[in-house]
């Protein structure tokens, strides 16, 4: 019997690497029996079957309520420690989970309301901003919330000094001043910090319960702070729901907390799963594995539409897609395109030949808005009105003017993708009508962050997603000469900085507005960048829930949902 | 013994294998024109210089490379692949996160592969020329030009969304969850920890992408199994065996069949060893939590810890399996053993 054994050698290469591979030390943090505070979760088969009680009404627990699945990508998540995570998803993992001091609600996102704030107030100059806590309020741990704590978790996250660190700069001090007052000092006046306060990341955290894990808000926290690892997989937060898992790239699962202080939830339980292909996130809304997906794309929206067992809807995004140009005579990469570029009539030339309707038709199936300048529509003072579109006359006369009559050739840079590669290739063609050549070059991501972060290219093509409310989302980031955008793409112009610094530094709303306004038609005149479209997000989600609400920032907030009766 | 000293002879080669695979990633990395720091901090904190030299000196990149260099492999020989870049974690423990959910569809598509394939090719030999042979042809064929993403959707959309008998993407049904984590093993840790209903939907959630993980190395075995198998039939000590008067069925399985495997094994270790360290298309399409999409993200992000870490492991394992490969072949072949 000599084959039999050949056969069994191959079983022991098989048993043999099994079990070189399979005896990893089991992961540190193995999750002993997850400490759920608000919802003991034990799975059915340890508890005894209990004799029917019944004499009191039994509480309504988190494992009575339905399970509500969301399919959405996940990938770009982390961490889900509040001190480190700087992405987009966390946000809504985040304001699930943590509650911030103030907040815009998805029905009203221009007024401010409190969350764990009573009321709110600064002093003439926006130096300094004095919160008052709601009496009373508990984390889901039980522990009351305390000033102590709002002072703990923003020290905590500057002195970490990770990805939304940024948040707080220019923040001298947080500080208790009482059991519920916290004072927070600024540097300069810094009117936006209320807006900002609503940032998700900034949630209050639990700093007993952080200490407890090896947290501390200590100045040398970057070195000496231990929680990211149990706030990777546990919340520490009032939200509505607990973090009790995290498994990178697959699965996020929180837990209802029952005694949150607007109410219990109406899902016992939220399984956030990570599913990339769109098509597939579509199917599994069709089937009903899940609930709700982040977002639909487009060219599947007469699929989904023709499912009577799923309702979509169509909101207007913040995020937006531009394209910058540089205003430095002499690049690093290509200086022939931007000696070129340094010129506004050739910027002007580019931005009047793109034939932005057919791109937003082509690229977008119809789902996208444009703003007149780099400030989208929905923000103060931004008018749509004063939305231009194609001009191909204006364009060559604009070329003739600069001397370029006969064409030039212009180097265009972009991280490539699935969508990029076809924008670009859109553009190309619209601007070689009006005599202007463009050589697509195409970068890996990290290659094109370096180099745009460097200040070395000619012609970008970005996106940009808010992290807070307020028109310095935008203001600051382009119009500044020495942030971020702005500083990338060597645009400088004091008055526009001018107007940038007023709605920076001025809270007056008719002021602010009077400034975005003409800063927008400075914008539009220098041309320093061109929106190529504002997003319109398509989200779906089963018949069978209610109470679905759309949020710029933060997408969606779980509390709100409900299974139809 | 001779085996023995073989072995550990073979063990230490490594080492400096080891350490010339670190020298040429780490020169290799840190060649691309690339700034780190950019995949390290956000568009915004790029904008305050504490925080950008902070991180520079955080992750020690202001040290001279050869510097940065010995640092990496004096943390390497304690067991310490460094932080991560992008997830901030211990690199160690990233891999043991992702890891264990590429080994168990790794083996799951090579047990596929092997089943199938195996006697795909042995029928195919025995039958050359016949229906099952130009079956079988085809067959491997589709699998090896069949790129995963198009062949993983059109599977989920027939058997998942059209036919709905196998379960959607995932490794495990999310109203089920994962059983209590042992080794992040589905399979295993569901029946240590007797959930059956997580083993059940483990067990239904592997079938599809180790169809289309395994369905490659399935062609690649059925169509050596087979040629080996058609040439081992012409030799003429089989042409003896027949001679001698025995049944067809003795000739194939015992003279025929154990010499056509032979070749199998290296072929086999080598699948191994290349299911093993993950595959971007199927796991993205089946949102699998493994160590392909892993190790691309570093690689895009230019995440230097994570892409030396898991180029490291994939490494190791492929010395490894040429290992066992080497040995087996001296236990079931005496010749080797004896020249």
């Amino acid at each position: 019997m000599k084959v039999p054994r050949t056969l069994l050698y191959l079983l022991l290469v098989v048993c043999f690497a099994m079990s070189v591979v399979g005896c990893q030390p089991p992961a540190a943090e193995t999750p002993a029996a997850p400490e759920a505070p608000a919802a003991t979760q034990a799975p059915a088969a340890e508890q005894p079957a209990q004799p029917a009680p019944t004499e009191e009404p039994k509480p309504v627990t988190a494992e009575d309520l339905p399970v509500l699945v969301m399919a959405m990508r996940l990938d770009d998540v982390v961490t889900l420690d509040p001190g480190y995570a700087g992405e987009t998803t966390n946000l809504t993992i985040h304001i699930n989970t943590y509650d911030t001091l103030v907040d815009f609600r998805p029905d009203d996102l221009t007024n401010m309301v409190g969350r764990l704030a009573e009321s709110w107030e600064n002093n003439a100059d926006f130096t300094e901003f004095t919160f008052k806590l709601k009496p009373g309020l508990t984390f889901a741990s039980g522990n009351p919330i305390t000033a102590e704590d709002v002072a703990f978790s923003w020290n905590r996250m500057i002195n970490i000094a990770g990805a939304p660190a940024w948040n707080l700069d220019g923040v001298t001090a947080v500080e208790a001043v009482d059991e519920l007052t916290v004072k927070v000092t600024c540097a300069e006046p810094n009117p936006a910090f209320l807006s900002i306060a609503a940032n998700p990341s900034l949630g209050i955290m639990d700093s007993k319960l952080v200490k407890e894990h090896g947290g501390t808000d200590a100045k040398d926290a970057a070195t000496t702070d231990t929680a990211k690892e149990w706030l990777d997989q546990n919340s520490a937060g009032s939200g509505p729901f607990t973090l009790v898992r995290w498994s990178p790239k697959s699965e996020i699962e929180l837990v209802a907390n029952m005694t949150y202080f607007k109410g219990a939830p109406k899902f016992g339980k939220v399984i956030i799963k990570h599913v990339e292909d769109p098509t597939t996130q579509l199917q599994m809304l069709q089937t009903g594995d899940a609930d709700l997906i982040g977002q639909l794309d487009s060219d599947l929206m007469e699929v989904a539409q023709a499912d009577s067992n799923l309702v979509i809807t169509t909101d207007q995004t913040l995020d937006m897609n531009y394209l910058a140009m540089t205003s430095n005579c002499k690049t690093e990469i290509s200086p022939e395109s931007s000696a070129l570029l340094c010129d506004k009539r050739i910027r002007q030339a580019v931005a009047y030949g793109i034939d932005y309707d057919g791109l937003i038709q082509s690229v977008m199936n119809g789902y996208g808005v444009r703003a007149p300048s780099i400030i989208p529509l929905g923000i103060l003072g931004v008018d749509p009105a004063k939305t231009w579109g194609r001009d191909v006359e204006k364009s060559k006369a604009l070329l003739a003017e600069a001397g370029h009559a006969d064409g030039i050739t212009l180097d265009y840079y972009y991280a490539s993708n699935a969508t990029r590669e076809i924008v670009a290739a859109k553009v190309k063609n619209d601007l070689a009508e009006v005599g202007i050549t463009l050589n697509l070059n195409p970068m890996e991501q990290s290659v094109y962050l370096s180099e745009m972060r460097a200040q070395k290219l000619p012609m970008a093509q970005g996106g940009w997603t808010p992290d807070y409310l307020d028109p310095t989302m935008w203001t600051d980031y382009f119009a500044l000469g020495d942030r971020s955008v702005a500083f990338r793409m060597w645009y400088k112009n004091e008055k526009a900085t001018e107007l940038a610094m007023t709605v920076r530094t001025n809270m007056d709303r008719a002021a602010r507005e009077k400034a975005i306004v003409e800063l927008q038609d400075i914008l539009i005149d220098d041309m320093p960048y061109t929106m190529l479209w504002q997003g319109v997000g398509i989200h779906a989600h089963r018949n069978t829930l209610t109470g679905y609400k759309f949020h710029p920032v933060w997408l969606v907030d779980f509390w709100e949902l409900a299974p139809v009766e | 013994m001779n085996l023995i000293s073989y072995i550990v002879r073979r063990l230490l080669l490594m080492i400096p294998m080891i350490i010339g695979i670190t020298i040429a990633l780490f020169v290799v990395t840190r060649i691309v024109p690339v700034n780190p720091l950019a995949v390290i901090l956000t568009e915004k904190s790029m904008d305050n210089p504490a925080s950008v030299k902070a991180a520079t000196e955080k992750w020690g990149l202001d040290k001279s490379l050869p510097e940065q260099y010995f640092i990496y492999l004096k943390n390497l020989v304690q067991g310490d692949m460094g932080i991560s870049f992008k997830t901030k974690n211990p690199v160690t423990k990233d891999i043991i996160t992702f890891l264990p959910a590429t080994i168990e569809l790794g083996i799951a598509s090579f047990i596929f592969a092997i089943l199938l394939g195996l006697p795909l090719g042995i029928f195919a030999a025995l039958r050359a020329g016949k229906f099952i042979d130009h079956f079988s042809r085809v067959f491997a064929l589709l699998g090896a030009s069949m790129p995963p993403f198009w062949s993983g959707l059109l599977m989920l959309f027939l058997f998942y969304y059209k036919l709905g008998v196998l379960p959607g993407p995932g490794r495990v049904d999310a109203r089920i969850g994962p059983p209590t984590h042992a080794t992040g093993l589905f399979l295993f840790d569901s029946l240590l920890a007797g959930d059956m209903p997580a083993f059940w939907s483990s067990l239904s959630h592997l079938i599809l992408p180790a169809i289309i993980l395994g369905w490659f190395t399935l062609a690649l075995m059925a169509r050596i199994t087979r040629s080996s198998l058609i040439e081992v039939l012409q030799q003429d000590y089989i042409r003896t065996a027949r001679a001698k008067g025995l049944r067809e069925s003795a000739v194939v399985v015992k003279h025929a069949l154990q010499n056509a495997l032979i070749p199998m094994v290296t072929i086999m270790g080598l699948a191994f060893a290349g299911l093993m360290t993950g595959a971007i298309m199927t796991e993205t399409i089946f949102a699998w939590p493994g160590i392909g999409r892993y190790a691309v993200e570093a690689s895009v992000n230019l995440d230097y810890p994570a892409l030396m870490g898991t180029t490291l492991v994939i490494a190791i394992l492929y010395m490894f399996m040429n290992l066992i490969v080497d040995v087996l072949y001296a236990v079931i072949d005496p010749r080797i053993r004896e020249a």
